[in-house]
């Protein structure tokens, strides 16, 4: 009855530099047990949005919330392509990241709400999520900001290999950027010097579609290939499907290996939709239901959900329950999150400083890391030095 | 249950919605994320989804009407729920109307030098009707050697009196007798060196024995400022002392406890941490503790702020001082004592701030940690009572009638008898030993 | 004697990159022409043949993406050190550096710390012309959560850039074109280390206080030779440091003279100037003889023509003016 996944509409399209050699393709099917945690994972995150729309709607969250429904296949199938090692950094639609990338509903949610107990106490907020552990560092709020960013982790862990350690690690970092970002400087300058200087850094633009309420086609030149973006600066660039998990896997697979073994950096042309608006407050006056309903019924989780069923991986009722625990996975963190204090008056002035001086008492980690202080290694600032 | 639908708030500005549109009626089914209706905002006509899968039992608000955001707007009742009982809003929790928020947290205490002066106070004298420009500096200075700023003709821009016209003014007028010895921290002196003294005070001169031999050791400027003020505190309070014994077998079991759960996060509870947790949670039933003599009134404080004597390294010039944590009674055990340890260590290293020191309401000073059995402490004005606590010593001591081991300690608490009377810091040290002698009360 | 050793500010700068650069294998510099070229200013000149170009790394004229490059590197764990040929080149990289490394500590709730110095060339060159001559101290000050050094002397230089490259937090590192090529006492082989947030009393004196730092530090002292001649004697302050501000200092100073010049060579207005001017007169209200009086660069672009750049700049004789009236001996 239903396509099966491996028939998509959108090919792996790939440009290679002179000389590079083939990527290995391979596209067997991942054990059950890892298309069960993808399917999990992304329903978790089509969850985790739902209530964060509602609780925004119930003025729990405040400030812009930017929800990820429709994308949740690029964040579960990128991070599946990489190790838990390399680095993650993305804009601000970042809660689907986070969550793929292993922090906690609660850590995100509590967050949120700008909570203590959230990921980063309750001084980031909805565009800013970080965790540490889980090598994800952050969610960033200026447009193609954390372009030039991503490089730079790229660039540390290449560094470490051949400075520090003799190349031991080979970590990629994963850079994604929306389409929006295409129009900023700051990635021109950040694909130039990854080219330039050989950093195994992707990429990874999620195509959605639209910056804001501007369609591709109106803010960008060469819209229908974005690949050409990337050829200028050397980088080898490939088109992924990011309405499919397998398929995003299998395509990122290919790439990350091939930026991990060669260290180049990549560009990816990520082919997705928002089913929501770009923010809370956005109408979608500016396209057509219609066009929302052709995406839609092409659902990267019912996708994998059928693919499954079909496949005899999990059953209805397994699938169903699925979800029932992915609720109450969620419903446990906006309890959680309601419940945990707001951050006490004296947060306004820790972590402007590692080091303690005048009214900045120093730096502590969040509770979700334990909650210790920082301590600076170096002391630089002579306590004479003190106002009266 | 049966769930309660409000109107969203659909914009970071919306403060109410019209109803465009209800694209649901009663009874149909509906599933999470389908549009129910269309809801028009301050800045666009929006789609509201709903976020839970069931039936609709009852649209409360037609088309066509605007309502608070927060306000209910439908009842969705769930797989297996009667339609009409859901409706009638049985078991709906009531609506969420704009949900409670939590109140704002008290504004942030930013460091600051010790109190403005107000406002009123103009730089600007008007002495018999006339304006005397003067300079800040020069008012102070001619303030302090008693000479009258209208015998005074200013050098300076428009007339203004500047610290040279009252230099000469003193050099003129110093055929005068000379100063006795001990009057020699002369004001100007003594407020370069003190910060926190205020300009008019004077510190009164030591006896000098003359047989003896002594070397002079010259006193810093928190030296002075002790010496005044306990000299003021001793002198001028009708001080009186309570003591009481306090059974601590089960906080110092606690303690431990809570110290090995608590390791692996660098958080070390202190004996006096409890106590400080403690005082604090006795205010509440006692007031008048946490109170100042006023002159013509008693000033019962509403907020609970509790100072922590510091003593500091002799090599470093010795001294006292009292770092503060505020609102005590709102914080936890763990916060308490992150706080006194923050503090303690930035009073020993760097110095506390005019701010860390201010706004006290009552007192401890624990001498628990030098084996200290029992002393007696003088009051920190404004304060109305201070806690003296000895250690918690491990001892013989009589339980349930037998003679067994256990950990006991005396504290006393020197109280200002203006304010606070016998039976009343009975009372309140009763309500102490109530809370630290069952701890699992500080907990919560 | 090596007690007595004289080298160039340049020098100094360049043995503290070198130093830390040998004791931590996490810093390396990165800048335009800093590696083959030897530097524009020659402030790296050989350190590429020590450390290769691993280490010293060239970029291409592109301030906004190896800026937030570094910045990268630093939340990965290493500590960059990055060249901006001049501050007035780091507009264009104002995103990175004014909203991602300050704000990366508080922003990640304590997770992330920025460990990055960014340094260069800072105020008027010689006739540059207006977009090259920025003084971004006034600017960029207001932005908490980096620390800024100004060094007025080859040894500060050389303690406060080791201190900055050792630092938890971004340091903004702000030096003059104008006086690379000033030689000073450094002595050799010592760990000199000059902590932030302390001031250095460069002349003492009774009857006014002089707060400055940075190049205009030389015109304090040559007003205050000058001034001494005249019979007002000048106690003049280099605060060393920006972020933190050593005001106890001054104020401890202003207690004794009554009287408080500061002198600043970026714009008056919202500056590190006003700043401190302000804070004088809310800690020394009471001891105050005159009202604090301040010594700017004119609030105008920076010209072109000789005379005209002289003029608006600070320099010693509009200092001594300033200290005269601040004094009432005008």
């Amino acid at each position: 009855m239903s396509t099966p996944s491996t028939d998509t509409r959108r090919l792996f399209d790939v440009h290679r530099g002179a000389g590079a050699p083939r990527l290995a393709s391979d596209r067997t099917p991942p054990p059950p047990a890892t298309l069960k945690k993808w399917l999990r994972d992304m329903m978790l995150i089509r969850e985790f949005e739902l209530r964060c729309m509602q609780a925004y709607q119930d003025k729990k969250i405040g400030g812009f919330c930017h929800v990820y429904i429709g994308q949740e296949a690029v964040a579960v199938g990128c991070v599946a392509a990489t190790k838990p090692e390399d680095p993650l950094v993305t804009a601000y639609r970042d809660h689907g990241h986070a969550l793929a990338r292993g922090m906690t509903a609660r850590a995100c949610m509590a967050e949120m709400f700008g909570r203590i107990d959230g990921c980063a106490k309750g001084k980031g907020g909805s565009m800013h999520m970080f965790d540490k552990p889980n090598n994800m560092f952050g969610g960033h709020g200026i447009v193609g900001a954390q372009t030039p960013l991503g490089l730079g982790l790229a660039f540390a862990t290449k560094y470490e290999d051949e400075v520090m350690q003799n190349g031991r690690n080979k970590r990629v970092t994963l850079c994604f950027l929306g389409d929006g970002a295409l129009n900023q400087g700051a990635l021109h300058e950040a694909m130039n010097l990854a080219g330039l200087m050989d950093i195994p850094v992707v990429f990874v633009v999620e195509n959605n579609g639209y910056s804001m309420g501007t369609s591709i086609h109106r803010g960008t030149t060469m819209a229908h290939d974005l690949k050409s973006k990337a050829i200028g600066y050397g980088i080898d660039a490939a088109v992924v499907e990011g309405m499919d998990v397998l398929e995003c896997y299998w395509g990122m697979k290919q790439v990350v290996d091939d930026a991990r073994e060669r260290s180049r950096p990549w560009f990816i042309d990520l082919r997705c939709y928002r089913y929501k608006g770009h923010s809370m407050s956005d109408p979608r006056k500016y396209r057509t239901r219609d066009e929302e309903e052709a995406w839609e019924s092409d659902d990267p989780i019912g996708k994998l959900e059928r693919y499954m069923l079909e496949n005899g991986v999990v059953t209805e009722s397994e699938t169903k329950d699925m979800w029932k625990d992915v609720k109450a996975e969620v419903r446990d963190c906006v309890a959680f999150a309601d419940a945990s204090p707001m951050p006490e008056a004296g947060e306004l002035y820790t972590d402007v400083y590692m080091e303690p001086w005048g009214p900045y008492p120093g730096s502590s980690r969040p509770t979700f890391m334990g909650g210790a202080p920082n301590t600076p290694s170096f002391t630089a600032i002579d306590p004479k030095g003190e106002v009266l | 249950m049966p769930i309660s639908v409000t109107m969203p708030r659909l914009s970071d500005t919306m403060e109410a919605g019209t109803i465009v549109r209800w694209n649901v009626k009663e009874g149909d089914e509906v599933t999470s994320g389908q549009v129910v209706a269309d809801i028009e905002t301050d800045k666009a006509t929006m789609e509201m989804p709903v976020f839970d899968d069931g039936r609709i039992a009852k649209l409360l608000v037609p088309a066509g009407q605007s309502v608070k955001v927060g306000t209910q707007i439908a009842v969705i009742a769930e797989e297996g729920e009667d339609l009409s009982v859901a409706a009638s809003g049985g078991g709906v929790a009531a609506p969420k109307a704009v949900p409670a928020a939590k109140p704002a947290p008290a504004p942030v205490p930013v460091a600051s030098a010790p109190a403005a002066k107000s406002a009123d106070e103009d730089e600007t004298v008007t002495v018999g009707g006339q304006r005397i420009r003067v300079s800040p500096v020069a008012r102070r200075m001619a303030e302090e050697a008693g000479i009258p700023l209208s015998s005074l003709k200013g050098s300076g821009p428009g007339g203004r009196i500047i610290k040279r016209d009252v230099q000469t003014a003193m050099e003129n007028a110093s055929a005068r007798p000379a100063v006795p010895f001990a009057q020699v921290a002369a004001p100007a002196a003594q407020a370069l060196a003190v910060p926190v003294a205020p300009a008019t005070t004077r510190v009164s001169g030591g006896l000098v024995m003359a047989g003896l031999e002594s070397e002079r050791v010259a006193v810093s400027g928190m030296r002075q400022t002790i010496a005044r003020r306990l000299v003021e505190s001793k002198t001028t309070i009708p001080h009186y002392q309570v003591s009481m014994r306090f059974e601590l077998d089960r906080l110092m079991a606690m303690r431990e406890q809570l110290n090995t759960e608590l390791a692996e996060t660098g958080i070390k509870l202190s004996v006096n941490d409890f106590i400080v947790r403690g005082c604090a949670l006795a205010m509440a039933r006692h007031p008048y503790v946490n109170a100042s003599w006023a002159g013509d009134a008693i000033a019962v404080h509403k907020q609970v702020n509790v100072g922590v004597a510091v003593a500091l390294d002799e090599s470093k010039g010795g001294g006292l001082v009292v770092a503060v944590i505020r609102d005590a009674d709102r914080k936890s055990l763990r916060t308490i004592s992150s706080e006194a340890k923050t503090l303690g260590e930035k009073a020993r290293t760097r110095g506390l701030s005019a701010e860390d020191m201010a706004d006290s309401t009552f007192t401890v000073s624990n001498l628990g940690m030098f084996g200290v059995e029992h002393f007696t402490a003088i009051i920190n004005p404004p304060n109305s009572a201070i806690l003296a606590c000895g250690a918690a010593l491990k001892q013989p001591v009589v339980r349930n009638d037998e003679l067994t081991i256990g950990f006991e300690m005396t504290a006393t608490l020197s109280s200002d008898h203006r304010v606070i009377d016998g039976a009343m810091a009975a009372r309140w040290l009763k309500e102490l030993k109530g809370l630290l002698e069952n701890p699992a009360t500080l907990l919560v | 004697m090596s007690a007595l050793r004289e080298i160039e500010f340049r020098d100094a700068l360049r043995e503290a990159m070198t130093e830390e650069m040998r004791r931590d294998q996490r810093v390396f510099l990165l800048g335009e022409e800093v590696a083959h070229y030897n530097g524009a200013y020659k402030v790296s000149k050989g350190m590429l043949d020590e450390f290769g170009p691993r280490r010293i790394i060239d970029t291409p004229i592109s301030e906004s993406g190896f800026a937030g490059l570094a910045i990268g590197a630093a939340m990965q764990g290493l500590r960059p050190i990055v060249e901006f040929m001049s501050w007035s080149f780091s507009l264009v990289a104002a995103d990175p550096i004014l909203n991602n490394a300050p704000k990366m500590l508080y922003m990640s709730g304590g997770q992330f710390g920025c460990p990055v110095v960014f340094r260069g060339n800072d105020g008027a060159g010689g006739q540059l012309g207006s977009t090259h001559s920025w003084c971004v101290e006034g600017m960029y000050s207001n932005v908490p959560g980096l620390k800024m050094a100004i060094p007025a002397t080859p040894d500060d230089a050389k303690g406060l850039l080791k201190t900055a490259i050792r630092d938890d937090d971004p340091v903004f590192f702000l030096e003059s074109e104008r006086m690379l090529g000033m030689k000073g006492h450094v002595p050799e082989g010592e760990e000199i280390l000059v902590p932030f947030g302390q001031g250095r009393i460069r002349r003492a004196g009774a009857d006014c206080t002089i707060a400055t730092w940075g190049r205009p530090v030389h015109f304090a002292l040559e007003a205050a030779e000058a001034l001494a001649k005249e019979g007002i004697d000048c106690e003049v302050i280099d605060l060393r440091t920006i972020r933190p501000l050593d005001i106890g200092s001054v104020v401890r100073s202003v207690k004794k003279t009554s009287t408080c010049v500061v002198v600043d060579q970026s714009w008056s207005f919202g500056s590190p100037g006003s700043e401190l001017a302000a804070q004088v007169h809310k800690h020394c209200f009471d001891d105050l003889d005159n009202f604090v009086h301040r010594v700017h660069t004119a609030d105008v672009p920076a010209p072109y023509a000789y005379n005209l750049e002289q003029e608006y700049l600070p320099n010693a004789r509009k200092i001594c003016e300033a200290v005269r009236a601040a004094t009432y001996n005008a």
